[in-house]
This record gives structure tokens, sequence and C-alpha cells, in this order.
């Protein structure tokens, strides 16, 4: 995958691509021959939300803040998990049946590997400034509602 | 007065990629208010409900309302949504 922005740490890859994610060999990403569990989770564009038909989406990223966000987050959960985890998100646009985000983490056992993936995902709908701008059949567009980042 | 060019993103980005509005001082506070009256200027009132929720950063620091800006540029971010 050719990543526009990329943060590396220790046991995790983070990174922001444009389009659609390629998911194809995520899991070479985490392998450890210590590691006995890979665990894998695509977010896929749906045909539908709230009752609307949708076509695509177009993610709206601020590069700069959304890396910071995701080492962060990935930092967090290799700390709290022994895992090594890959965390990619899209920006620009989206159809339905492609991948919007993949994450994939590796541990000596599943239950590491699949609890920091669970988590991932959660925090970083969360956690990391993005932002969805669905568009219908039709071309109607519209910003889905989130998280506010907001602390006061 | 100190004019401060604000990036928008998300639902903001129907205001174009950024907008420009002036201070009297540099608080987010003062900026959050600016933008408030100019969504309304521009016909977009109904955002100001999204504005109530979102969050001013510098470069890569979030900002509260009692903090201070130190350069002329800020970005808007409204609730996240990724995923």
């Amino acid at each position: 995958m050719d990543l526009f922005a990329r943060n590396d740490g220790e046991h995790y890859v983070c990174g922001l691509i444009d389009g659609p994610c390629q998911i194809e060999g995520l899991d070479r990403w985490v392998q450890d021959p210590a590691h006995g569990a890979i665990a894998q989770f695509s977010g896929v564009v749906r045909n539908h939300n709230e009752g609307l038909s949708a076509a695509a989406v177009d993610y709206d990223v601020h590069p700069e803040l959304a890396l910071k966000a995701l080492g962060e987050l990935c930092q967090e959960l290799c700390t709290n998990y022994p895992v090594k985890l890959v965390m990619i998100h899209s920006r620009g646009l989206v159809r339905v049946g492609e991948a919007s985000v993949v994450i994939a983490a590796s541990s000596a056992h599943r239950k590491d590997s699949l609890g920091a993936v669970s988590e991932a995902i959660d925090q970083l709908k969360i956690r990391v400034p993005i932002w969805k701008k669905e568009i219908g059949p039709d071309d109607e567009q519209r910003w889905l509602d989130g998280h506010s980042l907001r602390k006061d | 007065m100190t004019s401060i060019t604000v990036h928008c993103l998300g639902a903001f980005r129907a205001l174009g990629d950024s907008l420009v509005v002036d201070v009297d001082d540099v608080s987010v506070a003062s900026i959050r208010a600016a933008v408030s009256s100019s969504l309304v200027a521009r016909g977009r009132a109904d955002l100001n409900t999204v504005l109530t929720r979102s969050v001013f950063a510098e470069g890569d620091e979030l900002l509260k309302d009692h903090a201070t800006v130190s350069g002329s540029e800020v970005s808007l971010l409204p609730p996240v949504a990724g995923g």
C-alpha cells in the first residue's frame, strides 16, 4: 500500500492512504515467528445507512492530527496488549464494497490480537480526526455526525 | 483586531477550505464566537449546533476555549466519524 502519511513505532505501523485500502498481504506486516495468532479487521463501505441508500463515502482527514492520534492509539494498544499492530485508514472516495480501514494484529495467543483489533476500531471511531461524507446513488451528499473531541 | 484563518474540515467544508475571522483577542473562545457570527452572516446558522460540539486545533494540538493561539491559523474539527 502506498501510504501518504505513515508513523512507525517499535511494534506498530499506522498510516493514511488515498482511496480504498488494499488489504492483500496485510498479515505480512505483523508476522512474527513468536506469534501464533493474526487477527484482521476490514471496515467496508456498505450500501445503506440510517435508512438511506449509499453509493460511496468521501473521507475527509486532518493528516497531521489523524496520524498523531493513530500513533497514540497504536502506542496505547501495544502497551496494553503484547501485539504487533498495523492500522491504515483511507482519505477520499471509497465506494460500496471497498475497505476504508484495515487493522491487523498478531500475538502469541489469539486473545490479545482479537482484543487489540476490537479496541482499535472502537477507539479509532471516536478519537481520530476523520470525517465521512456519505454519497447517495443520485449523488446526494450528507456529512455524518460523530464523536466530539471537545473537552471543555 | 487580529485576523485568524480557520481551516474548515468535515461539515464545515460547506463554507470552503477556510474562512477568515477578525478577533479582538486570540483566545479560542473569541475565535469560536467570531466563527459563530460568520456562520449566521453566511446563512449557515444551522452549523452552529455542530460548532458547539467542535474543537479548534493549532498544528497538531487540540485547544480548549481558554487557550490562546500563537499563530494566525487554526483548524476547526467537527465531531469525528472515521471507520
